[in-house]
């Protein structure tokens, strides 16, 4: 049997793509976090909405704080002579980043207990990456390995301080 | 005929269920998220290529529902507006993890690699392609080829200019025949 042509199987796949039959599905049961953030926004729960507000607050405020730290960082890069490596920007950028959310979760309980080692893993693939930029600096496949390795540190500071709803 | 009459049962039901779930009705509401949560799913699942990330959207999407339903005003089908509700929040969701790192080294996110992608359960043909996508011709290819946005309000929705959006539907194209081809 012929294969079809491209446009034939465009034609049929996009056609078929709104069927549930071929519809990927999500690997996890998403709904009981749905339910639980739509409760949670309840009246019934004022005394926790007013101190999610207060949290809120505290969150835009570091929020604001962190965008205007990237803006004034971006305007200081901008204006400075290229005389770091992009290594080393980065690197500057995401220690000020990483620390900034250190602080403002400090006192904040996780909602796991391992999460500094995983912590401490990330960290690990950061230094073996930055170990093989040296000899090769301008390596734009590993600068964006690196800067998933940021992100992913980043993410998991955040995601186990701030509960995500499939977690609550 | 058959499937034609489904349907009109189908939508009907839908019908139903918005309503009621205008009124507050979470029972209602969960029942309407048992019949749209896999297109909303898959949608997020194309527009963002990264299956935690389409888990965490698709939730955003039905809490937004939630609050939002109100505005459904019947004009369309309920499914058009939730289609583009999705996208939105999808859209919304992308530009939020992109952070300083990735503006600073300005990479566009390069698609799955065919290992994620076999953990995404079973998907069609087109659907293991368009993953494969770089995040900017993914999404215009999504949104004009699969869920049928004009070329001017995908410009609009990603903050592109129309000929950039329409150079990236082509260059998704030929991407995707290219890998058709060599499958």
């Amino acid at each position: 049997m012929t294969k079809p042509s491209f446009d034939e199987f465009l034609a049929k796949n996009v056609e078929q793509s709104d069927r549930p039959e071929h519809m990927p599905q999500p690997q996890k049961e998403l709904w009981s976090g749905i339910e639980r953030a739509i409760n949670a926004e309840s009246p019934t729960n004022a005394s926790q909405s007013s101190q999610q507000n207060r949290v809120d607050v505290w969150r835009q405020a570091t929020a604001i704080a962190a965008s205007t730290l990237v803006g004034m960082c971006a305007v200081y890069f901008s204006m400075k002579p290229a005389t770091q490596s992009p290594v080393m920007q980065m690197s500057n950028y995401f220690e000020q980043q990483k620390q900034t959310l250190l602080v403002q979760y400090g006192s904040q309980p996780a909602l796991t207990h391992d999460w500094q080692v995983q912590l401490q893993e990330l960290e690990q693939a950061e230094q073996a990456i930055k170990t093989v930029l040296e000899n090769d600096p301008e390596n734009a496949a590993l600068l964006q390995m690196l800067a998933q390795v940021y992100q992913q540190q980043l993410d998991l500071i955040n995601r186990v301080h701030q509960p995500r709803w499939q977690q609550i | 005929m058959l499937v034609d009459a489904r349907d009109a049962f189908a939508d009907d039901t839908l019908d139903e269920l918005v309503l009621r779930t205008k009124q507050g009705d979470q029972v209602a509401f969960a029942a309407l998220y048992e019949q749209c949560h896999q297109r909303v799913y898959a949608l997020c699942l194309r527009l963002l290529a990264d299956q935690a990330h389409a888990e965490d959207a698709c939730q955003e999407v039905f809490v937004q529902l939630w609050h939002k339903v109100s505005q459904f005003n019947g004009q369309s089908k309920f499914t058009t507006w939730l289609h583009s509700v999705t996208s939105n929040v999808a859209i919304s969701y992308l530009r939020k993890q992109k952070n300083w790192l990735t503006k600073v080294v300005s990479f566009e996110n390069s698609g799955m690699d065919e290992a994620s992608i076999s953990l995404c359960g079973d998907l069609n043909g087109l659907d293991k392609l368009i993953l494969k996508l770089p995040e900017r011709a993914r999404l215009v290819f999504v949104l004009h080829a699969v869920e049928g946005y004009r070329h001017e309000e995908i410009a609009t929705m990603l903050g592109m200019a129309v000929g950039s959006s329409k150079s990236q539907y082509h260059r998704a194209k030929k991407l995707l025949q290219e890998w058709y081809e060599n499958d």
